[in-house]
């Protein structure tokens, strides 16, 4: 197994929802702030068009897949794509367990929405670590 | 008659790369128009819903005419709109917009230049919009102008402030029906809309007419070959029987 391999972090794309922008900003704090060097952010655009090194790099790779609503685009596409999904996050159930947040806000989140993104970053860095060890990354 | 669909609006798609700057700027830009600029004549989907979702959310570039916005060459929102739902009748290309290389930020924050590409190509699907809606008037009275010259700095700011949202239409609104067609099953859109009102205009399957009026709505917004329209009559009357059985009881 290699030990240069990095999770990939797939966040879904949800535009017209709350609970997307939530997701990608947990994406983004999960790479940028809290496991830059065990993860890293793959479009999910790049998977709905089936371009194949995308689809090589989630098939070599552990995959967190993080989900807005309960279509789960991320997660999907990741499966369809080959991909196998270390960890499935879905922002709904963060915030069902943090229900004093509400969350508001598209284009740019409202504290609470910050907060519930910091709570999902926090949940996938515990992920990370756990799905590192059991990859052997280093 | 033409039923009562949904106002006609404009589709946006947004590729959203996540990855990179220019793909914020697209969702961003994006989101400018529906939540701000043109609230009331578009509609967005998420782009892995055409394949993660259902027959409707597929029919959306069938039922919408389409702004694609890409952050890249790659061109992956034009590219998977016309291969999974249908094709797009306007492209955005954010790196064609850029007047110079000054960097645009990271795909979590962009910079001074990253908000100003962001309402360039705002506007740029704006204009799409406008003209996709046959709304070029406006546009010389100055309208769309005065609406859309906002600052970079600005932009965040009224995204803030303002409550309006975007509306997006995944688990799709569009309405649809998968039925047999001679020998093979075809999705059609708005069908199940157009058998809901001539049930309530007191049309049934059985009155004089009805099959071709069945055959010239549904024409509105599925293409039928000339040569094929007996096949859909039959098929449109045998559905709209079917349809008016489960009401009546």
């Amino acid at each position: 197994m290699s030990k240069h391999r990095r999770v990939i972090v797939i966040p879904c794309s949800g535009i017209g929802k709350t609970y997307g922008t939530v997701g990608r900003e947990a994406a983004y704090s999960l790479v940028e702030d809290l496991r830059p060097a065990h993860t890293e952010v793959v479009a999910l655009s790049l998977l709905v068009l089936g371009d194949g090194d995308t689809r090589a790099q989630v098939q070599g790779a552990p995959v967190i897949a993080i989900d807005g609503c309960k279509l789960a685009c991320a997660s999907k596409m990741v499966a369809e794509s080959g991909g196998r999904v270390a960890y499935e996050a879905n922002v709904l159930d963060t915030f069902r367990r943090n229900r004093a947040l509400r969350p508001k806000g598209i284009s740019q989140l409202n504290p609470d929405g910050q907060a519930l993104a910091h709570r999902l970053a926090e949940e996938l860095a515990e992920a990370t670590d756990r799905i590192a060890i059991d990859e052997g990354l280093s | 008659m033409m039923p009562e669909l949904p106002k006609k609006k404009v589709g946006i798609v947004a590729c959203s790369g996540e990855e990179m700057a220019e793909g914020t700027v697209t969702r961003l830009a994006a989101l400018r128009v529906l939540e701000q600029i043109r609230p009331d004549e578009t509609v967005t989907i998420c782009l892995p819903l055409f394949l993660a979702g259902g027959e409707g959310d597929r029919a959306f570039a069938r039922f919408y005419p389409t702004v694609a916005v890409d952050g890249c060459r790659q061109r992956c929102a034009a590219r998977a709109t016309e291969r999974y739902s249908g094709k797009p009748a306007a492209s955005v290309v954010v790196t064609e917009l850029m007047t110079d290389d000054a960097g645009l930020g990271t795909a979590r924050y962009l910079n001074a230049s990253g908000l100003q590409v962001t309402e360039a190509t705002a506007e740029a699907i704006a204009v799409h919009v406008d003209q996709l809606l046959g709304e070029k008037a406006s546009r010389r009275k100055g309208d769309l102008l005065q609406r859309t010259v906002v600052s970079g700095l600005d932009l965040l700011q009224a995204q803030v402030e303002e409550a309006v949202q975007a509306t997006c239409s995944c688990g799709s609104g569009i309405p649809v029906l998968t039925m047999s067609i001679g020998d093979r099953r075809e999705t059609l859109i708005a069908v199940p809309t157009i058998f809901d009102q001539f049930y309530e205009r007191g049309k049934r399957p059985h009155l004089s007419g009805v099959a071709d009026e069945l055959l010239q709505n549904t024409r509105l917004y599925n293409p039928i070959p000339d040569g094929e329209t007996s096949a859909y009559r039959v098929a449109l009357l045998r559905e709209f029987e079917s349809y008016c059985r489960k009401r009546a009881t």
